[in-house]
């Protein structure tokens, strides 16, 4: 039952209005004058107040300002008990902060039905004010866990090889969470991988989808898997994640400067555009073959990539619908034509992201943003790119294995050579058994070189003097396309041991091919200078390697490698 | 309204006309058009958009979730009269992979 304070001097009037409560059920405290109500008020928290103007000590106006100045976070209704209804008078009463006032001599009925109206009052107002609370606090919550998972977010995500000197990028999202990604990473063996996503939707839903993405793209990039393999992967994953509805569209690239060139799977991404540093147009447009990602089953998924021949500083665009979708606050659209525009307008290639993006910003002239803009341009530079540095994520996290003996091999045959790519197993497997810490990179250098040598050499029986002219790369790996797809026989045999030593421990490789091999006494001289068979993949695995030896008819390699 | 449904009279075919804008907002009214259908083994579901003038990423993913309610491979689907901006939104994302287009 609620509690009621009155505060009054003459106790006659206060016994009159106790009777008259207590007989209604509420609970009454009581004051002698306004230094011993605000007291009471204090310790007992009573929900309502019926106050005397008049009292010694402290008056009425007084307590009540006293009363009011404590009870900011709820209502406690205070009412006037006077005996004159002189408007001044009750002016005062409310400015002093009352809520009501009554009159004597009290009429029962009247004084109850004031009592109880106020008491209405103040539960609506405790219960807007606890209501209120709750939702600031949820907004606090919500607001702090946002930004939590935005850090997160970032850190899983993190663009940092997008600060590469070839690179450009705008990632212009439309909400706290966008539902664009972009990512980047160097290869173990050199050159890099990009992927530019697209999700439906944007905001936090887009944004959990992208962490399995990241997770993989990153994980299989630094363990060397090919981007076909990457978007197969990527694929299964959202297939299995998302809803129906949900899905993304993305474009992976793989930009290699051992081969000049520059591989592409593109489902559901606008065209990626070359613009030729010679030409000083654009010279290809590689529209997207493929359905975006998460919606085909794996039967159904279709990995091939495309691959084309690039040159020094040709330049690679790869955008976001969000880019050609940008409304101006008409409705109409940037487009592909304004688009283009740019780059025939262009008069110094360096100068290109950059007129894109004003270009953009002019056209948008202050129009609301619709949905997540992104693009990146790549510079195709072939020092930079075989210089970027390679961060070993793969990198087994364990404590350094003691210096072991083992050794294992691995046969392939035919219908597997022309789909599958041993190289990250392998490299896994011997990361895993030995540690190698920090020598990933050059153990896939050596892996991929003798592996290569006997697929291209041994088993497809390429010639490398192609890549001697100029457009001859692209045309060396599309001829290695169509010969592995079409291969029917050969297999190659790898035997890997390891044999600690003093400081560390060495490595033996070895690979044999059926192929019918080549003359290596007579090739030796022409070997080492750094031309004719192999290439200059010999002199770099010189370099790495303590011995190579070649054997049989030249169809076997063997070589080691040392290491501390 | 801007999405609208008729059903052929011999039964067989049911045409959907979507006009104006083609997004989420329209997703109950899109859903209603098929899923209270009961599609026998030759119906043809035909989209008909003439009167749509923009489509965005989440009506593609609407198309994707009547494609499966109808069976996925197995559906009957046509998209046709598409403005050539709808189309190029249907073929960057290949969906004439999935539906039959004009």
């Amino acid at each position: 039952m609620p509690t009621v304070l009155i505060a009054d001097d003459d106790i006659p009037n206060r016994l009159v209005l106790q009777a008259i409560l207590e007989r209604q059920g509420y609970c009454v405290l009581q004051a002698d004058d306004g230094v011993q109500a605000v007291d009471v008020f204090r310790c007992e928290h009573p929900d309502l107040v019926l106050m005397d103007i008049r009292m010694p000590n402290m008056d009425g106006y007084e307590a009540t300002r006293q009363i009011k100045a404590m009870s900011t976070d709820a209502f406690i209704p205070v009412i006037f008990l006077t005996a004159t209804s002189d408007s001044e008078g009750l002016a005062r009463c409310v400015a002093s902060g009352g809520d009501d006032f009554f009159t004597k001599p009290y009429n029962r009925i009247l004084l109850q039905a004031r009592i109880s109206a106020l008491l209405r009052i103040r539960e609506l107002y405790n219960t807007v004010q606890y209501q209120r609370n709750e939702l600031d606090n949820h907004q606090k919550r919500f607001d702090r866990e946002k930004q939590l998972a935005k850090r997160l977010f970032a850190n899983i995500i993190e663009t940092g090889s997008l600060g590469l000197p070839y690179v450009q990028s705008m990632l212009s999202p439309m909400s706290l969470f966008s539902g664009d990604i972009l990512l980047a990473a160097p290869k173990p063996s050199g050159g890099l991988h990009v992927l530019l996503g697209d999700f439906t939707g944007h905001g936090l839903a887009a944004a959990i989808g992208a962490l399995p993405v990241s997770s993989v793209f990153y994980g299989m990039t630094a363990k060397g898997y090919s981007i076909a393999e990457i978007v197969t992967e990527i694929n299964t994953k959202l297939k299995m994640i998302l809803p129906t509805d949900m899905f993304l569209a993305a474009c992976v690239i793989d930009l290699n400067p051992g081969s000049h060139t520059l591989s592409v799977w593109n489902g559901g991404i606008p065209p990626v555009v070359i613009y030729g540093e010679k030409e000083q147009e654009i010279t290809r447009s590689l529209s997207p073959r493929h359905l975006p990602l998460g919606i085909a089953s794996d039967e159904s998924f279709n990995r091939r990539v495309e691959m084309i021949e690039i040159r020094q500083d040709d330049r690679i665009y790869i955008h976001s619908d969000g880019i050609t979708e940008a409304a101006n606050p008409d409705g109409l659209m940037f487009g592909r034509q304004r688009l283009e525009d740019v780059f025939v307008k262009n008069t110094d290639s360096a100068e290109l992201f950059n007129e894109i993006r004003n270009e953009l910003i002019k056209f948008q002239d202050g129009g609301a943003q619709q949905d997540d803009m992104t693009m990146i341009e790549l510079r195709y530079n072939q020092q930079q790119l075989e210089d970027t540095v390679f961060h070993d994520k793969a990198q087994s996290k364990r404590a350094e294995q003691p210096s072991s003996e083992w050794d294992f091999s691995m046969g392939l045959s035919a219908d597997l050579l022309g789909c599958f790519d041993p190289l990250p197993l392998l490299i896994q497997s011997v990361c895993d058994m030995q540690g190698f810490r920090g020598q990933r990179q050059q153990l896939y250098t050596v892996f991929s070189e003798l592996f290569t040598n006997a697929l291209d050499h041994g088993i497809l029986n390429l010639d490398s003097t192609l890549k001697g002219t100029a457009d001859g790369f692209a045309k060396y790996y599309m001829e290695r396309e169509v010969r592995l797809s079409n291969l029917a026989d050969g297999s190659i045999k790898i035997y890997v041991a390891h044999r600690p030593s003093a400081e560390g421990g060495l490595l033996t490789i070895r690979v044999e091919d059926t192929g019918r091999g080549f003359d290596y006494q007579e090739n030796q001289i022409s070997l080492e200078s750094n031309v004719g068979h192999s290439g200059r993949g010999i002199q770099l695995l010189n370099t790495i390697c303590e011995k190579i030896e070649y054997m049989g008819n030249g169809n076997i390699v063997e070589v080691t490698y040392r290491w501390r | 309204m801007s999405v609208t449904s008729e059903v052929s009279t011999d039964d067989n075919t049911i045409t959907i006309k979507i006009s104006g804008r083609f997004d989420f907002a329209e997703q109950n009214e899109f859903r209603d058009c098929y899923y209270d259908t009961s599609p026998g083994e030759n119906t043809q579901f035909i989209i008909d958009m003439s009167g749509a003038n923009y489509m965005d990423s989440s009506a593609l993913g609407m198309l994707l979730m009547m494609r499966e309610y109808l069976g996925g491979n197995a559906a009957n689907i046509s998209i046709v009269n598409c403005s050539p901006d709808i189309k190029n939104i249907l073929t960057v994302a290949n969906f004439q992979s999935l539906f039959t287009m004009d």
